[in-house]
């Protein structure tokens, strides 16, 4: 939002004492963030009104006009291309060595001619964007003077960042500003003046039929409008806030909204019948004021008349009802409507205007009437003939009263250690509109309706004014007084960075971030088709994944731009059965070749950190998760009769994706159930004092057979001598394998003898053979 | 006698550095001294000597023997151990390394200071309630506030979370009081992308409530988090904010590093850096989870990780941090 230093300082009385350029420091400090402070009118010199006594056509040119143009003490040669000048305008000259949008002016031929000077447009003075014509100023204004001494051209602007003013109904216009810089510099806030209006005509026929909905409507009629001139003062003030100038009864209301914060509406009084504010038909169609036909739904609040729809009320109204050139009598809305339902219009609509960004931060109803009499009052400076045709028509059924707080002297401290005395609190609150009485225990406050909407309705809202207001920046650090609990209530984001660290470390892995959602151009390239949740109103990646190493894929397929080898991973949410699930994903990625390799390097890792974390063994079972893995190579992990997830190969199609002759190798763990797994206690082994003997065993088999197989038949050879047991290798040999097997062979309590040692092995190979396998030691 | 010891020393010292062999080396030792050699002559002769004579050289004798049976002994351990040492000690190495993602970086370094001072990590939810994100943290529907995030909603009436806010609810829903708790986490904006704009990215979350818990408190964690990241000592300061979850609220500036507090291109020439939306909990939130306000307060806090990942290492473009691009993620460690 902007704002305008020179209406600030007509609202404070002797404001000629603040430094309006350094206050926003602390105004960012004490109220709202300020971004941008501008300094207007500095770049003008040497500009005077001056009156046009001739006027010829330059005898080449079709645009050019050839000037004599009196300052009242010297006439000035000047050669114009604007289209309006004529003999009589009084405009403003801009004098051989004076200054426009910092650009010096030197006397320079054109077409022929000298032209000691420049008459200029609105916009060279950097007001406004008007090219149209040079200024055309009032007929009795006098020669000579500077035109910043005439008019406030010189301004101080300040953009205040809109959304540290969301819960700041009472900031959404000059006024409202204008009273927190009078608090923070010790100032006093200046009244508006109004016009009274005597309620002795007829009230107007408007009608509430949603009262919740519309709190709060008035209206009048005014008619014997003559003059639809905005003045030069307003026109500049307009332009350096970011509006467009367009007619006195329309910009009044721009400025009261400007002003107080107020939306307020001029209607051409000639076509106003009965008012009557309601909820639209659900599927009626209403053309806005910028020519756009928009569909309504039953929430729509409208304002009709005479059964047409009149506008879209607190949003923009409409094309019947628009002041014309020959308007001369008006109708004048300013109503309250409630922030929820103007909000949920507007956005249905996707029509956000400066009305109802008003209106959704919960506007004073008890602004409305005020506002409305200010209007008149500026109205009828335009206007002094202006005659008022109609009550002052207040539909107000519920008014909002003035809240008390009772804010307790104990309490003042609750959430600093700044002491506040009854003096600080009572002048703190006082200029910023509030009433306060002094009890014993208490301080009862009287909250202004500009400030209860929405903003301030307990002791903390109280707490804060005073501690704002007395500075943020005189509270001092301190460190918290500790509870030497060791209580950890979970612990599940360090298990988290405990795992990510070995995937980082131990197995060089590189965890990446992914988006929840699927991206749609993989899953239609593989026909993937899921069904997951799904967000709304979003028609491109609305599917959340259920799957994280499927959502990974797309971050393969580019890095494989730059690398033939990866492995990343990511702990990430995924949704399914409608709940959050975090899983651990590892992708391998890697040549067809490298294929086995990359396979058992995943089953390394997922032993490796059940060992660690767990010191537990997994077994596996086959079994695919979903349809784009591959068949064979799908195994789930178990651990401690938990299914903990799998360690997965992509199918050819998905593999294709990625790159080609590529694979992909997946691990998906389930991280709830994971972290769940009990951790085994480590309990202290008896290491053997004797030696021990290694028993190296090739064995051969079918070449179908898989360890598993082989492991079973192993599994059930049992005798104590055996310490433990490794596989150690395999290799094809004419359409067989050859495992070789070790077993660690020997006594916790003696040197085994050569006997015991042959005794086992007759026994072992014995065992083999009955089992129809070879075996070759 | 002295210089004949000297002499055999020498020569069986430029023997020794000659030989290349095990054996010739035995055969060198026996020539020196062995039995017949002359080191031994010289031992024997000491019998015949005055006793003078043998208390001078005596010792003298066996110290030099010493010195040169252990020059044979080095000889045989250089000669015994087979090592070739001819590789190139200058040759360059190329590490390879996994690498953690800058924003887990960040939170680790947060969540521990937070943990020194007696905070609980937490986790959220990603895929969240109205309630929690919402309706609890006083954000009632048609609340303006709504309208500044973007919320995702899904088909099944659930939404993703547009803050970690949430998690306080979930904290004091959980668990007792005192809570000291922290929650890293990502959030969703419906928002387009751009350098410097996301639609997913990182917030942690804290909170503190206990009984007599101040703003002054809530300043100490701040500057103590923000030291720790940053590794440097740094100004904070508050200014008035607006959170509908906190009363009072405040943004809390940090003092420029570009700058020093100056003023430069980083901090739009105004010297701070607004980094952290905090405030004192809200009684309302309080009393959402039954917490008696009048007896307890607390303080809030969050902060943008991802921004801050941003501002520590530098990163131009927000897109890279989801990129998955190993080209910028290889850059970063685990420290």
């Amino acid at each position: 939002m902007l704002i305008s230093c020179n209406r600030l300082k007509s609202y404070i009385k002797d404001s000629e004492d603040i430094d309006f350029v350094k206050v926003w420091d602390i105004f960012t400090m004490r109220t709202a963030e300020v971004e941008n402070v501008i300094i207007k009118g500095e770049d003008l010199k040497d500009v005077v009104t001056a009156k046009i006594i001739s006027c010829e056509k330059h005898p080449d040119s079709n645009k050019l006009s050839l000037l004599k143009v009196s300052d009242g003490n010297d006439v000035y040669d000047i050669v114009c291309g604007a289209p309006n000048v004529r003999e009589g305008l009084i405009g403003a000259l801009v004098k051989v060595g004076g200054m426009v949008s910092g650009i010096k002016i030197t006397s320079r031929k054109l077409a022929g001619y000298t032209s000691n000077g420049m008459m200029c447009a609105w916009d060279e003075l950097g007001i406004g964007s008007d090219h149209s014509g040079i200024l055309e100023l009032p007929s009795d204004t006098p020669l000579g003077i500077l035109l910043t001494d005439l008019y406030p051209i010189k301004d101080i602007i300040v953009e205040i960042d809109n959304k540290s003013l969301t819960n700041r109904p009472d900031l959404w216009g000059h006024y409202g500003i204008a009273r927190e810089i009078a608090s923070i510099t010790n100032h006093q806030l200046l009244n508006l003046p109004t016009l009274e209006v005597t309620n002795n005509k007829t009230d107007l026929d408007i009608k509430v039929l949603e009262p919740n909905l519309c709190p709060r409507y008035c209206g009048i009629k005014v008619s014997n409008l003559k003059n639809n001139t905005t003045p030069i003062d307003m026109q500049i003030f307009l332009s350096y806030v970011g509006m467009r100038s367009i007619s006195l009864f329309v910009d009044l209301t721009n400025y009261l909204m400007l002003e107080l914060g107020q939306p307020m509406h001029a209607f051409d009084e000639r076509v106003v019948k009965n008012i009557v504010v309601k909820k639209a038909k659900e599927g009626d169609t209403y053309t806005t004021l910028d020519k756009v036909e928009r569909k309504l739904n039953n929430d729509n609040l409208m304002i009709t008349n005479g059964d047409e729809y009149f506008g879209i009320a607190g949003v923009m109204g409409g094309l019947d009802s628009e002041i014309l050139p020959d308007t001369n009598s008006i109708f004048i809305e300013s109503a309250n409507f409630q922030a929820g339902s103007i909000r949920k219009t507007a956005v249905s609509l996707g029509l956000r205007t400066d009305a109802s960004a008003h209106y959704e931060k919960s506007l004073d109803p008890n602004m409305c009437d005020f506002a409305l009499k200010r209007l008149l009052y500026l109205l009828q400076k335009e206007n002094p003939q202006m005659e008022i045709m109609s009550n002052l028509t207040d539909i107000y059924p519920n008014p909002l009263k003035e809240k008390n707080v009772i804010l307790f002297k104990k309490n003042i401290g609750r959430y600093t250690t700044l002491e506040i005395t009854d003096q600080e609190v009572k002048n703190i609150l006082e200029s910023l509109g509030f009433k306060v009485k002094i009890n014993q225990d208490n301080y009862d406050i009287t909250v202004p309706t500009f400030r209860s909407t929405k903003d301030i309705s307990m002791e903390a809202d109280i707490i804060e004014e005073l501690i704002r207001m007395i500075g943020y920046d005189k509270i001092k650090e301190l460190p918290m007084q500790m509870n030497a609990s060791s209580k950890v209530w979970e612990n599940f984001w360090e298990y988290e960075y405990k795992v990510k660290k070995i995937l980082a470390t131990t197995f060089n892995l590189n965890e990446v971030h992914s988006y929840i959602w699927y991206d749609d151009e993989m899953l239609n390239k593989l026909g993937i088709i899921k069904n997951g949740v799904k967000l709304l109103s979003q028609s491109k990646n609305n599917i959340l994944r259920d799957d994280l190493s499927l959502s990974l894929l797309p971050i393969i397929k580019n890095n494989f731009k730059n690398r033939n080898e990866m492995g990343l991973f990511e702990i990430g949410t995924v949704i399914k059965n409608n709940e959050n699930h975090s899983h651990l994903s590892i992708l391998l990625a890697t040549d067809e070749k490298n294929v086995q390799q990359t396979y058992m390097k995943g089953k390394e890792i997922i032993e490796y950190l059940f060992k660690i974390f767990k010191h537990q063994k997994v077994s596996y079972e086959h079994e695919k998760p979903f349809d784009y893995y591959n068949e064979d190579k799908s195994l789930k992990i178990i651990c401690d009769n938990n299914s903990v997830g799998y360690l997965l190969l992509f199918d050819s199609k998905s593999n294709r994706y990625v790159g080609k002759n590529k694979v992909v190798v997946a691990i998906d763990i389930d991280f709830n159930i994971f972290m769940n797994i009990k951790t085994k206690e480590i309990i202290f082994k008896e290491i053997s004092k004797y030696p021990v003997v290694n028993l190296d065993y090739t064995i051969l088999t079918e070449e179908n057979m898989k360890y598993d197989s082989l492991s079973n038949i192993l599994d059930g050879f049992n005798n104590k001598l055996i310490l433990n047991r490794k596989f150690i290798d395999v290799y094809p040999n004419e359409n067989k394998l050859k495992y070789t097997i070790r077993y660690e062979v020997g006594s916790l309590e003696r040197t085994l003898t050569s006997e015991e040692l042959e005794k086992f092995k007759n026994k072992f190979m014995k065992y083999i053979k009955e089992k129809g396998l070879e075996i070759i030691s | 006698m002295e210089e004949k010891i000297n002499d055999l020393i020498l020569m069986a010292k430029k023997e020794i550095s000659d030989v290349t062999k095990e054996a010739d080396l035995l055969n060198i030792k026996s020539k020196y001294l062995g039995k017949k050699s002359e080191f031994n002559a010289l031992l024997a002769s000491l019998k015949d000597m005055s006793s003078e004579d043998k208390k001078v050289f005596g010792p003298l004798l066996n110290a030099r023997k010493k010195e040169l049976e252990q020059l044979f002994n080095d000889k045989f351990d250089s000669l015994s151990c087979k090592i070739d040492l001819s590789f190139d000690e200058s040759l360059p190495i190329n590490i390879t390394k996994g690498s953690l993602h800058p924003v887990t970086i960040v939170a680790k370094e947060i969540t521990d200071v937070l943990k020194r001072m007696g905070f609980t990590v937490l986790k959220g939810y990603e895929m969240e309630d109205d309630y929690h994100n919402f309706e609890a943290l006083n954000i009632p529907k048609d609340h303006p506030a709504r309208d500044m995030q973007d919320t995702y909603y899904l088909d099944n009436g659930l939404l993703l979370r547009t803050q970690t806010s949430g998690d306080q609810i979930h904290a004091m829903e959980k668990y007792d009081l005192p809570l000291r708790i922290c929650s890293p986490g990502r959030v969703f904006r419906n928002e387009d992308l751009d350098a410097s704009h996301e639609n997913t990215f990182f917030q942690i979350e804290g909170m503190v409530v206990d009984k007599n818990i101040k703003v002054e408190n809530l300043i100490y964690v701040m500057r103590e988090v923000l030291k720790e990241v940053f590794h440097q000592d740094v100004k904070v300061r508050l200014r008035p904010g607006f959170f509908p979850f906190t009363e009072p609220s405040f943004e809390m500036d940090m003092s420029c590093l570009i700058c020093g507090g100056k003023g430069c291109s980083t901090c739009k020439g105004g010297g701070w850096i607004e980094l952290i939306g905090c405030g004192m909990v809200h009684p309302n939130v309080l009393k959402n989870c039954g917490i008696d306000p009048d007896v307890y307060t607390g303080f809030a806090f969050g902060i943008g990780l991802t921004r801050l990942a941003m501002m520590k290492y530098k990163i131009s473009d927000i897109r890279y941090l989801n990129s998955g691009d190993l080209r910028f993620l290889d850059e970063f460690e685990i420290e």
